[in-house]
């Protein structure tokens, strides 16, 4: 359902100059199946999903969702997909009800569905009591119901959520990872990413763990504990970042010295960019 | 491909999220409603407040002032010497200090605050100083507070008399000594109120000789109209209407350009930057709606709301000014007993021209507001914008500026003089109706190309999605030294054509100031500076920008050796189009109006025989050929096609190279040039061929200039070439010759830039020349340009 090969985004950074914020990631997620991302805050999971909802273009390879490329079709993807995130917020100036109804229009659903889907997901969710009131006006916990309302309304076949607990209290993120089990249940094909352990130990089938943008391991977390001989995700998580940290550190040292010697011989360069590898 | 389902859907929503936004309502609606009346009421309260402040003039030497006609009378100048309708209370508005004694004293007594001897005594000083030294006069009257002094020569009354008595033994003028001292006024033109005093003083000095002109024609048995023969009686025909479409001429233009820039300027804010500030933007990007849905569902409400606010304040501007023009007892509006709307097609006509005007400053809000991460920023980002509308209103409002065929294709000026005539004189606008289609077409066609640079800004991730980096100097100039890549940015090349005009700009005032001098050997060094002038402004910032700026200065300046096809056409364009130039250009005469006669000098340098021609040739044929091409074709077209979008980039760099010609027909006619000069440059991927067509092209010109009358002598040629007027222009058959020979190169030139590949191609593998190719592979060392060349190729 959702097929991500070799999945690359760099851009430009004034500090650091050319900068991979996702780097040959790729992974591939099959319906009634939850798919984490687990990675720490910068690893480059948003610019990930961002990509998968074609808000961002990739730079290199490519991404599949439900059959259609994400760069070429791009709208028969998102009218695919749900999408949720810190960065989805919801309109101040406008009630629950008409949110969901506004989105569900532009989802080309036909009215009398969008009404009966309207009301089956307000009911489902428990928000009829504040459909009518303005964004504005809501707690942080009905803004993300209206959110979850908004992201399901038209039926999508795959679903992503980024972080969709961040800022939430127990109980309503406690809430939320239950409608998500649940939407797995109706065979939907989730993504769901975070940088919280318990949250993929409980939700997810499978996980990639994501880190500067590299995608450090993947597989179930049961494989991935046999795999490290680790019993702790938390623990298998750390050790796997600051290994991914060491062995950068030297590759980056070793480049310095490399760029360093090409400075002093430019006609070298082209040479050297052509792979062969600098004596160090 | 367009779903225009989805974008009234935003349409709608976005109107009915202003509508409920306190501050759009405020500003759209409630604001108009309240303003004009509130003005209205304001002023007239003001001008209940308003009191004139008294000036002074002191005279000096009263004594020597003659009894009969009396000019001063109780420390006023008589009421008599006063147009009669506001005799008393003028008379009053001008108080006198002589230096009769008690005078002072007694004005310092009636008026507080004023210290007449003082002013007095600084009198006296001015004019002890006066005959001897007037500079010293004047900074001492300037330092004094003195606004008028008026002296009155000794024997003055006595002088008078004596021509009187003259007079009156003659009963008639001949013979009569009127030669003596007349009394003097000074005053300072500097100084606002003593220029005002002054003319008051004069207005009583006026009356008051007519009175004693008019007793001595009467002794000298003259009529006293004889002083009078041509003094005509002044008849005012204008009709109510007419005065009151004089007003409305003057304020609705401004204020529905004003109005419709203030009402697309909060909503445009509140939607782009807003939306991204509230976090409900990728909400709305990751909907199925397209971006270009989401922009034109954008662009659309704030049309709504520009359009609303501007006929709203008309409205409400249009009422309150009828009603207040009714109350005002007196002032500019008194002329109009009645001021009358303006008719019904003056109103459609506002409505009409709105259209394209809301569109332009919406498109125009949009597309900047898309680069601000919040609302604060957006207010940064349209406050230029803001500011050159009003600047043009200005322009657009002052009485002379007229609409004519340039103006027309102007953006808003063109619209603003169309609507200013049209309301000026409804019954009579037949000549403007010529312009409506081209105001219409022009207008239509910017808010287009605005709309296009909104949706485009729209799909950029990087504008879209900015991080809040904060900005520092020295990490960017870092960073634009370390990150250099092997040609221009975008903005590297933006940034070289702004510096190279900001040094014309200020080399021409340089220039001015030097070069004005009249004398004929002038043309020699009007050539020596128009030399240094190409290396210095032009080619240098560009040679400097691309060493300091690019890694491969070989790619940046195009320093390849090009297609041998390509070398050819660019030799013989230029001798094909030349003639087609100088044709179009006379045909459009009547649009660009005659040269400006900075330019004709120059112009009539390149003709002129006592100069050498090497020389002319290097000032107007080589040097451009090499400095132009450059910079234009080589930093700035290097650094605009980067992104991939070569028909954006040919089209402006073109552009650019217009605008740096300045003049009106230069610049059209070089954008054209710079079509031909940009396409060559990129299928070439070498200067060579843009050099040589450049000098070609510029050594025609000279020749055209230099040798066109000769050219006539030679046998046969009259059939081709004639002369109209003072220069040469060429028959028909060689205009049908031309066009015959330069379209089919032209569209080999023009045809498509890169043909659809086969999609699983490489980037690199594309078309035709080889050429072509090498840029392909020119541009691919960065990712980025690889990513967009393949854009470019879907």
């Amino acid at each position: 359902m959702i097929h991500v090969e070799r999945l690359t985004k760099s851009f430009n950074d004034l500090r650091r100059g050319s900068v991979s914020a996702v780097d040959q990631v790729s992974f591939d997620v099959q319906p009634g199946e939850i798919f984490g991302l687990l990675g720490p805050n910068g690893a480059g999971k948003t610019t990930c999903l961002r990509i998968l909802s074609t808000v961002l273009r990739p730079t290199g390879g490519r991404a599949t969702i439900a059959g259609y490329d994400v760069a070429t079709h791009p709208a028969e993807v998102r009218a695919r997909i749900g999408f949720m995130s810190g960065n989805t917020g919801i309109y101040d100036r406008m009630t629950a009800w008409e949110l969901v109804e506004y989105y569900g229009r532009l989802y080309g659903m036909p009215e009398e569905r969008l009404q009966q889907r309207l009301d089956e997901v307000f009911t489902t969710l428990q928000m009829q009591d504040f459909r009518d009131a303005l964004g504005a006006k809501m707690s942080t916990g009905m803004k993300q119901k209206v959110s979850i309302a908004r992201t399901i309304i038209h039926d999508p076949p795959v679903m992503i959520f980024d972080e969709p607990t961040s800022g939430l209290d127990v109980l309503v993120a406690r809430a939320l990872l239950k409608t998500i089990a649940s939407l797995k249940a109706l065979g939907k094909c989730i993504i769901f990413s975070t940088h919280i352990m318990r949250e993929v130990e409980k939700l997810c089938d499978r996980v990639a763990i994501i880190h500067k943008g590299r995608i450090l391991a993947s597989g179930s977390v049961a494989e991935l504990e046999q795999r490290y001989g680790q019993s702790d995700l938390e623990e298998l998580f750390f050790e796997l970042i600051s290994k991914h940290e060491h062995d950068e550190f030297s590759v980056s040292a070793r480049h310095d010295e490399f760029s360093m010697s090409a400075r002093h011989d430019e006609s070298s360069v082209a040479v050297r960019h052509d792979g062969t590898v600098p004596k160090c | 491909m367009l779903n225009w389902r989805n974008v009234s859907l935003i349409l709608h929503r976005e109107v009915r999220d202003q509508l409920r936004d306190r501050r759009t309502l405020f500003m759209v609606a409630v604001l108009p409603l309240l303003l004009y009346p509130a003005l209205g009421l304001g002023m007239m309260q003001l001008t209940v407040l308003f009191r004139e402040q008294p000036r002074t003039v002191v005279v000096l030497g009263a004594d020597n002032l003659p009894q009969v006609p009396a000019l001063v009378e109780h420390d006023r100048f008589a009421v008599g010497w006063f147009p009669e309708s506001s005799g008393a209370t003028a008379a009053a508005r001008l108080v006198v200090i002589t230096d009769q004694p008690g005078s002072a004293e007694r004005v310092a007594a009636q008026s507080k605050g004023l210290n007449a001897p003082l002013l007095l005594a600084r009198a006296q000083a001015v004019r002890d100083v006066l005959p001897r030294d007037e500079h010293r006069a004047g900074e001492l009257f300037g330092n004094s507070g003195l606004q008028a002094v008026v002296i009155v020569p000794p024997d003055f009354a006595r002088s008078l008399a004596s021509v009187r008595q003259q007079l009156e033994k003659n009963q008639e003028g001949a013979g009569v000594d009127a030669n003596y001292a007349r009394p003097e006024v000074v005053f300072s033109k500097a100084d606002e109120k003593s220029h005002i005093t002054y003319n008051r003083v004069m207005d009583v000095l006026e009356k008051w000789e007519g009175a004693i002109r008019e007793s001595w024609l009467k002794l000298a048995r003259l009529d006293p109209k004889l002083t009078t023969p041509v003094m005509p009686r002044q008849i005012d025909v204008a009709l109510d209407e007419q005065i009151s479409a004089s007003i409305w001429s003057k304020l609705f233009p401004a204020l529905l350009i004003i109005m419709s820039v203030t009402g697309a300027f909060y909503p445009a804010i509140d939607l782009v930057a807003g939306e991204k500030e509230r976090g409900t933007m990728e909400t709305l990007l990751i909907c199925p709606a397209t971006r270009t849905e989401i922009v034109l569902g954008k662009f659309f409400t704030v049309m709504v709301f520009s359009c609303a606010t501007a006929l709203l304040n008309l409205a409400s501007m249009g009422m309150t000014g009828k009603h207040i023009a009714g109350m005002m007892p007196s002032g500019a509006l008194s002329q109009a007993r009645d001021v009358g709307f303006p008719p019904f097609s003056a109103l459609a006509w506002i409505v009409l021209l709105l259209i394209p005007l809301a569109a332009l400053f919406s498109a125009l809000c949009l597309a900047l507001a898309t680069f601000a991460r919040s609302s604060k920023e957006g207010q940064y980002y349209l406050t230029p914008l803001l500011m050159v509308t009003l600047g043009l209103t200005m322009f657009c409002l002052s009485p002379t500026v007229e609409l004519t065929p340039q103006f027309s294709v102007l953006p808003v000026v063109g619209v603003a003089l169309l609507l200013k005539g049209l309301l000026l004189s409804p019954i009579h606008a037949g000549a403007l109706y010529v312009y409506v289609g081209p105001v219409l077409v022009t207008s239509l066609g910017y808010s287009a190309l605005a709309l296009w640079w909104a949706i485009d800004q729209f799909k950029r991730e990087e504008v879209l999605f900015r991080e809040g980096e904060r900005f520092e100097l020295n990490l960017w100039v870092r960073h634009l030294l370390r990150d250099k890549e092997p040609v221009p940015s975008f903005s590297e090349a933006a940034f070289c054509f702004v510096t190279i005009m900001l040094l014309q700009f200020f080399a021409m005032g340089f220039l001015k100031g030097r070069l004005s001098p009249n004398a004929a050997d002038d043309a020699s060094l009007m050539l020596k500076v128009m030399l240094v002038q190409q290396l210095a402004i032009i080619a240098c910032p560009a040679l400097m920008m691309g060493l300091m700026l690019t890694t491969s200065v070989r790619n940046t300046f195009r320093m390849h050796w090009p297609d041998w096809k390509l070398l050819t056409v660019a030799c013989v364009l230029p001798f094909v189009i030349h003639p087609l130039s100088v044709e179009l250009l006379s045909r459009l005469q009547w649009f660009f109006g005659e040269l400006p006669p900075e330019i004709v000098k120059p112009m009539a340098a390149m003709s002129d025989a006592n100069l050498p021609l090497w020389f002319v040739l290097l000032t107007f044929a080589v040097a451009p050929a090499f400095c132009e091409e450059i910079a234009f074709r080589g930093f700035m077209l290097s650094g605009l096609a980067r992104r991939g979008r070569l028909a954006l980039a040919i089209g402006l760099s073109s552009v650019a190279f217009g605008v740096m010609h300045m003049i009106p027909q230069q610049v059209f006619n070089a954008s054209l040039l710079g079509l031909v000069l940009g396409t060559l440059a990129i299928r070439s991927n070498s200067l060579l061929p843009c050099i040589a067509f450049h000098f070609i092209n510029n050594a025609l010109g000279v020749i055209h200039g230099r040798f066109g009358e000769k050219l006539l002598e030679l046998p046969g040629v009259k059939t081709l070439v004639m002369i109209d007027g003072e220069s040469l222009r060429y028959r028909w058959p060689t205009l049908v010759a031309c066009v015959v020979i330069a379209l089919p190169l032209l569209a080999w030139l023009f045809r498509p830039l890169y043909q659809r590949p086969n999609p699983d191609a490489a980037p690199n593998t594309s078309e035709s020349s080889p050429r072509d190719q090498r840029f392909a592979l020119g541009t691919t060392q960065d990712p980025e340009n690889a990513d967009l060349l393949v854009k470019s190729h879907d």
